[in-house]
């Protein structure tokens, strides 16, 4: 018995930091599917935006705003906003000039550009750890008389907030009129553009939604481990993106089931193995994946165009 | 009018909110607490002068890039070339190995040890760019072969009582056989899955050289690795026994400084076969191959190349140069551990390969002296190295993707009417 | 106007003459440590302690008639550029070295100074491998990780007399070497460690792991390495229900993490050098520091001090700026130093470094613990 809690103790945690990984991993879906490349930086867009949520939260701490709603909402909206912003200027200046060359040149723009805002960061932040305290804290507890099983608030949050954006996200592309011009660029930029798709709007919509769940991300995960730092980006950013390509990059469900399958991974590591070996685990799934299945689970084959 | 006023106004309003929410604003520490401080009058005025120069060059950018493309035309800027015929060309390759060569008699001990650093840099460029620049294949865990080098000798020496010239071919074939075994199945898949799985590897190597502290020391390390000798005779005071020192051998009297000496003229050899065996390479079948492989991956196919077995030889083959570049730099260091051999490196080693030109040796070995003399030269620079390597990697990739000393070749262009 | 000329050409000969002569009366200590990256606050606090020594001795008139100058040189602890700076100090004809700070940036800059015959003490390197070559000419005035860990160890075995014990560390030389020492002492002791294991420095979440020790019913972690870590580690404890006493090195006393942690940290054991600037012997010391607008209490600060201290000492009683004279006076002799009575033994550490066991509150201060 004590066995088994312990086994769905960790299948929850799993779920969490899956759930984590999941909503940056949508942004790299995202962007993927629509122009076909990675963008590197969305990682370190995530840890802009919990920077933000952080001097929102703590700014309106300091005024003596203490109804957590309020500062929740504030510090969403406005860490959204400001991550958009990052997001479009990024697109402007690092993506969009070599969007028509060679995929390797795109990705060397990004890695330069994931590697500049980390650093930005720490110059205008400074290195060390910032920290708010635990707005939602508490949560739920059951099981037998031996382990005792916790649930908090913020987990199911998490959970729950991934699910939301990711339908929310299945359906504006689905329905909403600029979600089918999305596709359109997505498979034909040229014949969109030609159709009357202003392309170029579509691409910076796409990195301004993108930045925008990675702001949301920012603010969840930001109370739930109540700190930051400029380097929490590179990690979250590059875990995120082996869930995209464990799901099959450019699905979005196949982002939630690429991080759901790697968190419970890396719980279960922690848990019946070491710690110590985690990110090894993560890694050599990843590899294993692509061995067998190059276009990731929920992915599809990718036809070569001449 | 309207449409460029609407435009400046909103890209005016995207840098304030951009500055004001990062540079305007900070998170401080007081005691336990964290508090917002909100930065001084300087740093509004300038974001304010930065908001009107946007919101300015936005207006009027119609007319300031008709006014550039009058001034400057259509020309590019490209270096002139410098050396015409085959025998000047020979003559100046030659003239600057032997400056090289009699660099460390004139120079100071502490410039010596720094250009023996560059060399290690510039080994490693160079065998970057055979994986990037030749073959367009973006290694991301370059650092891993690097670290694999640089424990093969590190602990055949500690183990096995391997000497450095020993242990440097065997590391480099080790280091190729890493090469061949992750590349083999990896280099199936598409440029951008290859970007991250070779990311991924880098970082497994390091967390298992962290892990395996049976083994490798753990994070503690490997100390008191032997540098290199020459001919059995060592370049210490004392020598270990059975080996002579050289000094002795010579009867001159004992300076420290015939070490350094030394391993920066090995390192110069080193980097020496290195260039040579990669421009023969690059003029041999396998070497066109790469690069028509990266130009166009298709019609290589459809000419009967293998495009794994081209791209496992550049991985194979790249990877080994990094690992005789770890062998020595074990050697030079005497002591290595798993945080000499971080993601931070590869980015330094793509940075160079990326602003010295893909595919350019002599525009890697050019980047690698800069990028590692100037945090020397500059050492307020320090803090901003690696902003500036991540500016670098964008600026290069929008405005000069060919590199700085972009790969010439001669070539004839049909010119239409 | 020819008088002139003979006139402003002497004095610009005596000027020269004066000038070489206090640049001959001049002894030049290298201060080596992070002045740039991450750690470079770290540095500062070495750099503020050995600068306060060589102000104050050279006020005294020097060493044997001659003036102390400290050159900084910077390492940003960076193993590959403290070779470098190993180097320069060879090539600058620097004969005393206070630094490095980093333990693996110390360690391959120590070969060097050792086979240069450059007297080297560091103030903050306590990995145990720096001294072990047992180089004639290397010595420290810190503690070693294992003198601290065997502390944290009997204060367990004696005072906490935990059921289930579980030693966590970052894997990195500093954490793991500590929590090693630990582990060696309280299994000595009798005490049964059911849990050892490494976590990922700059990880985030803990969940899995935190399961797995309430599951082991752990009733007392020592956890070997840095606040950032344990500051989230505690955090996550308290938000899924686990309680049991934690217990760190003096990597984690810092009120950091009082921030990260809040309510978490209150009760956690650390272990700390003897804080030096309440010790009365040293009041007048503290002063001079506070005249200066400088923090005495950074943990490397009395050690930089000393350090320095220890080398004009060992100058003026061998009358000489020998490097192995002076090596050898040092492992010789006792001193009464700021940090406490100073002994080495002959390897270059200190016979007794001090660590006291103190209980954390959650609003960054400590008292000794009982």
């Amino acid at each position: 018995m004590d066995e088994l809690l312990y086994f769905l103790q960790q299948t929850i945690n799993g779920l969490t930091i899956g759930s984590t990984y999941a909503l940056i991993a949508i942004g790299y879906t995202m962007v993927y599917g629509i122009i076909g490349m990675i963008n590197f930086a969305h990682g370190e867009i995530y840890m802009i935006g919990t920077y933000i949520a952080f001097i929102v939260i703590t700014g309106l701490a300091m005024m003596g705003i203490d109804n957590t709603l309020f500062l929740i909402v504030a510090a969403l909206l406005v860490s959204m906003i400001v991550a958009s912003a990052h997001g479009f200027a990024v697109e402007r200046v690092a993506y969009r000039p070599v969007r028509g060359s060679k995929r390797l040149i795109a990705l060397i723009s990004a890695i330069g550009m994931s590697i500049f805002l980390q650093n930005y960061m720490r110059l205008a932040q400074g290195s060390r750890d910032k920290a708010i305290p635990n707005l939602l804290p508490g949560g739920w507890e059951f099981g037998g008389k031996g382990f005792v099983v916790n649930l908090s608030y913020m987990q199911v949050i998490i959970f729950v907030v991934t699910l939301l954006s990711m339908g929310a996200l299945a359906l504006f592309i689905s329905r909403s009129r600029l979600g089918r011009a999305c596709r359109a660029c997505s498979q034909d930029r040229g014949m969109a553009n030609l159709l009357g798709i202003n392309t170029d709007l579509v691409i910076s919509m796409t990195f301004v939604i993108g930045a925008a769940l990675a702001a949301v991300a920012g603010l969840l995960l930001g109370m739930y481990y109540g700190v930051v730092n400029p380097y929490i980006g590179f990690l979250a950013g590059l875990k995120a993106f082996t869930a995209a390509v464990l799901g099959g990059i450019g699905s979005i469900p196949g982002a939630m089931l690429g991080g759901l399958i790697l968190g419970i991974a890396e719980a279960l590591t922690g848990g019946y193995l070491s710690s110590e070996y985690k990110d090894v685990v993560a890694f050599g799934l990843l590899i294993l994946i692509l061995l067998f299945r190059p276009w990731g689970i929920l992915g599809k084959p990718e036809v070569e165009k001449i | 009018m309207a449409s460029q006023l609407l435009h400046a106004g909103f890209s005016a309003g995207l840098t304030f909110v951009l500055g004001a929410s990062v540079l305007g604003v900070e998170l401080r520490s007081q005691g336990v607490n964290t508090i917002v401080a909100v930065e001084g009058p300087m740093t509004w005025l300038w974001l304010g002068v930065a908001v009107v120069i946007v919101f300015f060059h936005q207006l009027f950018r119609p007319r300031i890039e008709a006014l550039r493309r009058r001034t400057w035309g259509g020309s590019r800027f490209s270096l002139p070339p410098l050396l015409r015929n085959h025998a000047q060309r020979r003559l100046m390759i030659a003239l600057v190995i032997g400056a090289l060569l009699l660099f460390p008699f004139l120079a100071q001990r502490s410039a010596i040890d720094l250009a023996t650093l560059t060399l290690i840099y510039v080994m490693l460029g160079l065998g970057l760019n055979v994986v990037v620049g030749l073959a367009g294949l973006l290694d991301l865990g370059y650092v891993g072969f690097y670290a694999v080098g640089a424990y093969t000798y590190a602990l055949l020496n500690n183990y096995l009582g391997f000497s450095f010239w020993e242990a440097l071919p065997l590391a480099g074939a080790v280091t190729a056989l890493f090469g061949y075994l992750l590349g083999f199945p990896v280099l199936r898949l598409r440029g951008d899955y290859l970007a991250i799985v070779t990311l991924g590897f880098g970082e497994i190597i390091r967390i298992l050289l962290n892990n395996w502290t049976e083994l490798t020391g753990g994070p503690n390390g490997i100390s008191r690795i032997p540098k290199p000798t020459l001919f059995n005779l060592e370049f210490s005071r004392r020598a270990e026994e059975g080996n002579i020192p050289f000094h002795e051998f010579f009867g001159i009297p004992y300076d420290p400084s015939y070490k350094v000496m030394y391993l920066y003229i090995l390192a110069l050899l080193l980097t020496l076969a290195t260039v040579y065996v990669i421009y023969r390479l690059m003029r041999m079948p396998i070497g066109r191959a790469w690069e028509a492989l990266r130009e166009d991956d298709i019609a290589c196919r459809s000419l009967g190349l293998n495009p794994t077995g081209i791209k496992l030889s550049a991985f194979t083959i790249g990877a080994s140069f990094a690992g005789f570049a770890g062998a020595f730099f074990a050697a030079r260091q005497g002591f290595i551990s798993p945080e000499s051999f971080t993601f931070i490196e590869s980015a330094i080693v793509l940075a160079i390969v990326v602003l010295g030109g893909m595919g350019s040796q002599l525009g890697v070995i050019l980047a690698a002296i800069a990028m590692t003399l100037l945090p020397e030269i500059a050492r307020e620079f320090n803090e901003y190295r690696m902003l500036l390597f991540g500016l670098i990697m964008v600026m290069m990739m929008v405005w000069r993707p060919q590199g700085l000393l972009p790969l010439k070749r001669p070539q004839m262009e049909l010119k239409r009417g | 106007m020819k008088n002139m000329m003979r006139k402003s050409l002497m004095v610009l000969a005596v000027g020269a003459a004066v000038t070489s002569l206090t640049a001959q009366a001049e002894i030049t200590i290298g201060l080596a440590g992070p002045v740039t990256g991450p750690l470079a606050q770290y540095g500062d606090m070495q750099f503020t302690g050995a600068e306060m020594a060589i102000e104050r001795i050279n006020e005294q008139g020097g060493v044997n008639g001659e003036q102390l100058k400290g050159v900084k040189y910077d390492d940003a602890c960076d193993p590959k550029q403290a070779v470098a700076v190993a180097n320069q100090i060879v090539n600058d004809g620097v004969q005393f070295v206070v630094g490095h700070l980093c333990s693996s940036a110390t360690q391959p800059a120590s070969d060097i100074y050792a086979e240069e015959g450059i007297l080297m003490i560091t103030a903050a390197s306590t990995s145990p491998a720096i001294t072990e070559a047992g180089y004639e000419t290397v010595f420290r005035t810190i503690g070693l990780d294992t003198m601290q860990g065997p502390v944290a160890g009997q204060y367990i075995a004696e005072q906490a007399k935990p059921e289930n014990m579980a030693i966590i560390h970052d894997k990195q030389q500093y954490g793991e070497g500590i929590a090693t020492g630990v582990r060696d002492t309280v299994e000595e002791a009798g005490i049964d460690v059911v849990l050892f294991e490494g976590i990922t420095a700059g990880d985030k979440d803990f969940s899995s792991l935190i399961s797995k020790l309430k599951r082991e019913n752990v009733d007392f972690v020592y956890y070997g390495g840095y606040h950032p870590e344990l500051g989230l580690l505690l955090r996550q404890s308290r938000e899924l229900g686990f309680d049991a006493q934690f217990m760190g090195p003096e990597g984690v006393g810092n009120p950091d993490i009082s921030k990260i942690a809040g309510e978490a940290s209150e009760g956690l054991l650390v272990t700390l050098p003897q804080a030096f600037e309440t010790d009365p012997d040293n009041a007048d010391l503290v002063k001079a520091f506070e005249a200066k607008n400088q923090d005495p209490s950074g943990p490397f600060v009395m050690p930089a001090y000393t350090a320095v201290y220890l080398m004009a000492e060992g100058m003026k009683e061998t009358e000489s700026t020998d490097p192995y004279e002076v090596a050898d006076y040092l492992h010789e002799n006792t001193f009464d130093t700021p940090i406490g009575e100073v002994k080495y033994d002959e390897k270059g550490d200190l016979e007794e470094f001090n660590f006291v066991v103190y209980t954390w509150h959650a609003d960054g201060t400590k008292t000794e613990a009982e």
